[in-house]
């Protein structure tokens, strides 16, 4: 077989394997583990194994269950509980204020873990009930949850750019102070276009009447609670970003700070803390199982020549000019992306695009965030949907499939307008960083 | 008969097999044609490089470039790979060594003891730090967290050196992120030509050995089935990188200490410095006492010195 | 039928009970981050915190996966898959697993035989050298030690991997049984599917 015909082959019949449904990891490391077998030659069938060696030096990863971990005690202890009543009185009073509100509570979650679970969670849990209490669009809001809570992954601390980070070579503070603005931005947009469409149809977000019956004094008080969100960040980050400690141990300590904020608001139960610890098992195995198969199909993809095949197609056979093939690739991230992982995604396609990337002259921390941005798309779109999923198993009753696929629609059309923003205009990721790190 | 087709990994980065290795392959490839060709793959990419001998062994890639400290042999002799503290003060001593004071032998019958076919050693650059704070004493040493080959840092521990060891491509990336607080890894030209220059400020002058030691190895079956004109090709073009190496570290070496501008210059004093030196010596017999193979190095180790000094200059000018 | 029950419910037991033990493994990573970071700041900054962190992370993932597998954590692309019934879903992976299974079996190659290596052996017939162990007519050869200042041996990590990766396959064995049992009349199984 050809370079070119073995990309083909390892490539379509993962994406056949997937579609019969069998778990992902599992689909992708059988085909690289035949692919080993019948292909390699001598010592290929140790090839699967010597990914888990790999992945084992991978120190960044210890961060994964680390951040999962925070994710859950906050949304299992309703940490978010008075974050929410305050976005409650402080905006209830506008047509759409609610869903505006929301978005604003998903930002300071999203600052508080590294996946948009937690969001997903605690806005299926807590706000969507309340939102579709209040007349709100069922199809609106469940947009609104889904869209906001992507953030997660965009405003640090994030998983996802940590797992770039891996794989582009670059460092993680950056990245993530990278995040920061796009994500605001990404959420002024969101906010902005709840406001448009509330003006124009104010049936959408009809006013909450008891937001003003809170008194003054409870609605300082209730600022209090955004308050907490902040500390944790900070007692997190600044020792990162200072380099007292390493990003590991920063993760620990961000694990730790949001299990005593639990702790001291007496939130935190054993029987909770047992779920917490459950839960970010489960989610943990299933991020490093798909990325040490993904590892495996890589090398095997790599040593077979495939990668080579596909750098040649994009610089040499093409003949694209580098804002061409920026586009091209970030295309085909948003297409694969509706019905691949996106951490397995990352894993095999990633080392073939970010060096063509850095060789192309494009900076590889704004690419970070374009590729953190294709990641929130994918997690929404159908059929494949990490956010889908998690909408559809928490959703209430009365919301349908087919409202959970309309409603991410606009969401979807307003990140596309946010990518391409960032992309026009690479300073709105690189000034942070750039100012922080000064160079 | 098809093209014989070769896997080989170098426990270097891209960024540095351009200079270390690339041009001795595609001048391989090139001389072979239509006969044999190598694709050469960089740090980690195929395996770890913790488990680049075993797959060497086992045939999963069929020709590596590493020191064999850092791809872990199981051999006696592995201790020596990369830097063993204060063996060779020039880049010129390395071949000597192999060549006339009976290394080659050693490691030849190391390695076909366990299966690996040990092509050629040469030398690489002096292994200085490179940290984010100054160094200008002892002392200032304590604590730090470096990367280095396993044997260096076992060494320089006890001056409170804390070793680390991480995959090659992420190493500027934990100095920034702070996992790192230097790298005891390379001379100067490496600390600039694979980017670690623009994270770290200082350079130490003092270096704990003049010259990395490491070599060219192959599956043993793989190596076998080649014809003789090929091997030879293959030794030819080891020779050609173990040359080229030769000079672009010494010329790098001085130029960039004295035009670089990325990294200020400190030095510990020769006085001081001696510690180490000293320390050095008590280190070999250390590992002498661990085998008769070990011990065998190390004699040849200081009869080498011993020679050079005796010497004189321009060999020794202590 | 019996028999496949009693497998499945042993195995499910085991994977049950020892993701259990391994969840909490969370804190062990937590606390040997933690002193490393108070270590960095009051003391001598340990030498082998890095490392030990990693191998409880290893030993996290493979031991709890079965676990996961158990538990249904391990997402599935769903596009047809979702909207089959559940007998249908399980004919689909009575066939599909086999993949699954072959995959666990080639890293279980791998692992065996790395392990075989990092306890001195040379050659590739792993199983015939840990059967020699047990009868004595293999012996240990030379360790294999971590390529790190502290290089601790690296056995123990990588017969941690087998038994996961075992497990992983017992699980994956104990999942085609569910489904046959499905299959095969058993209701009570289609809830979960
Ligand atoms: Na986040
Ligand atoms: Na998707």
């Amino acid at each position: 077989m050809s370079q070119e015909h073995i990309a083909i082959f390892m490539f379509s019949s993962m994406m056949l394997m997937l579609f019969t449904g069998q778990r992902v990891f599992g689909a992708i490391g059988a085909i690289a583990a035949i692919a080993a077998l019948a292909l390699w030659g001598t010592g290929g069938p140790d090839i699967p194994f010597s990914a888990a060696m790999k992945l084992m030096k991978w120190y960044p990863l210890l961060t994964l269950p680390m951040f999962i971990f925070m994710g859950y005690v906050l949304s299992e202890s309703r940490l978010a509980d008075d974050l929410y009543r305050m976005f409650h009185v402080w905006f209830g009073n506008v047509s759409g204020g609610l869903a505006m509100g929301t978005i604003g509570l998903m930002v300071l979650i999203s600052a508080m873990n590294g996946l948009s679970v937690a969001g997903m969670a605690i806005g299926a849990t807590i706000a969507l009930p309340e939102l579709l209490r209040r007349g709100y669009d069922k199809i609106m809001v469940t947009g609104v949850i889904q869209a906001g809570s992507s953030l997660g992954i965009l405003v640090p601390p994030s998983v996802v750019l940590v797992l770039y980070a891996m794989i582009a070579r670059q460092p993680v503070g950056q990245l993530w102070l990278a995040g920061v603005v796009p994500g605001l931005m990404m959420a002024a947009l969101f906010i902005l276009y709840i406001w448009i469409r509330c003006r124009l149809n104010p049936a959408l977000g009809p006013v909450a009447e008891d937001a003003g019956d809170v008194t003054r004094a409870e609605k300082i008080r209730l600022l209090g609670a955004g308050a907490l969100p902040l500390i944790i960040f900070a007692v997190m980050m600044v020792p990162f970003v200072r380099g007292w400690t390493s990003l590991v141990e920063s993760s620990a300590i961000g694990a730790l700070a949001a299990l005593a904020a639990s702790v001291l608001k007496r939130r935190m139960t054993w029987a909770l803390l047992h779920r917490c610890v459950k839960q970010t098992l489960a989610i943990s195995c299933m991020f490093m199982w798909i990325i040490l198969a993904a590892l495996g199909f890589g090398a095997v993809f790599d040593g077979l020549g495939a990668v080579r095949a596909i750098e040649s197609l994009f610089t040499e056979q093409l003949g694209l000019s580098p804002w061409v093939i920026l586009i091209l690739m970030q295309l085909s991230f948003i297409v694969m992306g509706t019905f691949l992982d996106d951490t397995a995604m990352l894993v095999i396609v990633a080392p073939l695009y970010v060096p063509l990337v850095g060789s192309l002259g494009f900076d590889l921390i704004w690419y970070g965030v374009l590729y953190t941005i294709t990641t929130q798309i994918a997690y929404m779109t159908p059929p494949f949907g990490y956010n889908l999923f998690l909408m559809r198993a928490m959703a209430p009753p009365e919301i349908r499939l087919r409202d959970i696929y309309a409603s991410i629609v606009p969401f979807v059309g307003v990140m596309v307008i946010a990518l391409a923003i960032i992309m026009a205009f690479p300073q709105i990721a690189l000034w942070l960083p750039q100012l922080v790190y000064g160079n | 008969q098809g093209k014989i087709t070769w896997r080989m990994q170098t426990y270097a980065g891209a960024a540095l097999a351009e200079h270390v290795l690339d041009p001795a392959i595609k001048m391989f490839n090139t001389i072979a044609g239509d006969r044999m060709n190598i694709e050469l793959y960089y740090a980690d990419q195929l395996v770890p490089t913790g488990e680049l001998f075993r797959a060497l062994q086992r045939g999963t890639i069929d020709a590596v470039q590493s020191d064999d400290d850092s791809m872990a042999s199981p051999t006696d002799v592995t201790v020596f790979g990369g830097y063993f503290p204060f063996a060779s003060r020039y880049s010129l001593d390395v071949p000597v060594l192999f060549n006339q004071y009976g290394l080659n032998e050693i490691w030849d019958e190391e390695y076909s003891a366990v299966g690996v076919k040990h092509i050629s050693a040469g030398a690489w650059d002096p292994c200085h730090f490179a940290t984010k704070d100054p160094i200008n004493s002892l002392e200032d040493l304590k604590g730090k967290r470096v990367f280095t080959f396993p044997t260096a840092g076992r060494f320089m521990s006890q001056f409170g050196v804390v070793p680390v060891t991480l995959p090659w491509e992420d190493i500027e990336v934990a100095v920034q992120t702070g996992e790192l607080d230097g790298i005891a890894w390379s001379g100067i030209t490496e600390d600039y030509t694979v980017g670690w220059a623009d994270v770290t400020n200082y350079f130490l002058t003092n270096n704990i050995s003049g010259a990395w030691a490491g070599s060219f190895f192959a599956n043993m079956d793989r190596w076998n089935e080649l014809p003789e004109d090929l091997q030879t090709l293959f030794r030819v073009c080891c020779d050609q990188s173990h040359y080229y190496r030769q000079w672009w570290y010494w010329g790098g070496e001085a130029s960039l200490r004295v035009n670089g501008d990325k990294m200020k210059l400190t030095t510990i004093p020769d006085a001081e410095w001696q510690q180490v030196e000293d320390a050095a010596l008590t280190f070999w017999e250390e590992i002498a006492a661990e085998s008769p193979v070990k011990a065998k190095v190390v004699e040849i180790l200081r009869k080498y010195n011993d020679d050079m000094k005796k010497a004189g200059r321009p060999y020794r000018y202590s | 039928m019996r028999l496949l029950r009693a497998y499945a419910n042993a195995i499910d037991r085991i994977s049950k009970l020892i993701g259990l033990v391994t969840m909490y493994g969370l804190f062990a990573m937590i606390g040997v981050l933690l002193w490393s970071s108070v270590s960095k700041a009051f003391f001598l900054p340990s030498i082998w915190t890095l490392e030990m962190a990693q191998f409880l992370m290893v030993g996290y993932f493979m031991l709890g996966g079965p676990y996961a597998i158990l538990t249904g954590a391990n997402v599935r692309m769903d596009l047809f898959y979702g909207d089959w019934s559940a007998r249908r879903k399980a004919a689909v992976d009575c066939v599909t697993v086999m993949f699954l299974i072959f995959y666990l079996g080639v890293l279980l190659y791998g692992a065996l035989g790395s392990t075989a290596y990092s306890l001195g052996y040379w050659g590739d017939q792993p199983l015939r050298f840990f059967a020699g162990l047990v009868t004595g007519a293999e012996e240990i050869g030379r360790l294999e030690n971590s390529p790190t200042a502290w290089k601790p041996v690296i056995w123990p990590i990588k017969a941690v991997m087998i038994l996961g990766i075992f497990l992983m396959l017992l699980q994956a064995l104990s999942e085609l049984a569910k489904d046959i049992l499905l299959l095969g009349g058993d209701k009570t199984l289609e809830a979960d599917k």
